[in-house]
């Protein structure tokens, strides 16, 4: 356990920020679980997804793609929508313990939420951080998928009561937490929203957030 | 579909494990790992993109932009997360219940 020498952050913090984190992954788990039952699956399937997958995003591209396409297109959406994980594991792995094996099970904490929350205003990253966020939200996915699909409130009462603007509310509050931290990357954030939303216009949304990562291309332009 | 459930579960674990394991002991070149430390922003900014426009552009709702003002707003004032995000959806409802809304 490293948890005497780690820097301001660590379990703890881990554990709080996740508290907070999981209370909004709930409400958006509620709406992917209702989302999932309005389209024809099973609640059990629903929530097993969320256990066994814990993708967010993914699993709605899946639960949207399979309505529209099967099997195959499902999967291509979702995997899609996952790729970003390669790169942001790639990033984590020198701050992982042990060796390839146990690394790629510590990796299995990289969600969006964890992983941005982990990073350190030195470039580094909180891998205790990190742990302990997803730790916390992984039981919130579930229940809040529970939730959804079991008592399965209409779409018209999540658009009522404002629910669907969990999603981008989030990613928002994240991205404003990136930039305070690195106001020098506010043109990489621009790039991306604006390849994402010209992508996402004639192309399946997970290519979109695959090509918004290009924007990085933005970092080697700074640094000429 | 229990088919699509483990396939799924077999990619997303297979693509958060492939860098840790593959990678870990590298390091990697100041110009590369500029471009991954940028990658949080540029995935989050292309997400917020994503998550309100929606596939074709389909899924766009002016009426999310008060709250999600809101949400920003509030973050600046350094509030917590999950106050802003409550504040926000608070927000988008009371939007939705007006006349225009």
């Amino acid at each position: 356990m490293a948890t005497t020498d780690a820097p301001p952050g660590g379990w703890r913090a881990g554990f709080r920020t996740g508290a907070a984190l999981g209370a909004g992954g709930f409400l958006l788990a509620v709406s992917f679980g209702a989302f999932a039952v309005t389209n024809g699956w099973p609640a059990w399937l629903a929530i097993l997804m969320s256990a066994v997958a814990f993708a967010g995003s993914a699993q709605f591209a899946l639960v949207a793609a399979y309505g529209g396409g099967g099997l195959g297109p499902g999967l291509v959406s979702a995997g899609l929508m996952n790729l970003r994980f390669v790169p942001m594991g790639a990033a984590t792995a020198r701050y992982l313990h042990g060796g390839p094996l146990r690394r790629a099970v510590e990796g299995q904490a990289v969600v969006d939420a964890s992983w941005v929350a982990a990073q350190r205003s030195d470039g580094g990253l909180d891998r205790e951080l990190m742990i302990a966020a997803t730790m916390m939200q992984w039981p919130a996915w579930v229940a809040g998928t529970a939730v959804g699909a079991l008592a399965v409130p209409g779409t018209e009462l999540i658009h009522t009561i404002g629910l669907d603007l969990v999603f981008p509310a989030f990613f928002a509050v994240l991205l404003v937490d990136s930039l305070t931290a690195a106001p020098t990357l506010l043109p990489v954030a621009v790039a991306g929203a604006a390849v994402a939303a010209g992508a996402c216009r004639i192309m399946p949304t997970g290519v979109a957030l695959v090509l918004a990562a290009g924007a990085v291309a933005v970092t080697a332009w700074q640094r000429r | 579909m229990i088919v699509a459930v483990i396939l799924l579960a077999v990619i997303t674990i297979a693509f958060k494990a492939v860098g840790p394991a593959v990678l870990g002991d590298r390091e990697f070149p100041p110009r590369l790992r500029a471009a991954v430390d940028a990658l949080p922003v540029a995935l989050l900014a292309g997400l917020l993109a994503v998550g309100l426009l929606g596939p074709g552009w389909r899924t766009f709702d002016w009426t999310v932009l008060p709250g999600l003002a809101l949400a920003v707003a509030l973050r600046l004032w350094r509030r917590s997360p999950l106050t802003c995000v409550v504040a926000g959806v608070a927000a988008t409802a009371v939007v939705r219940a007006l006349p225009w809304g």
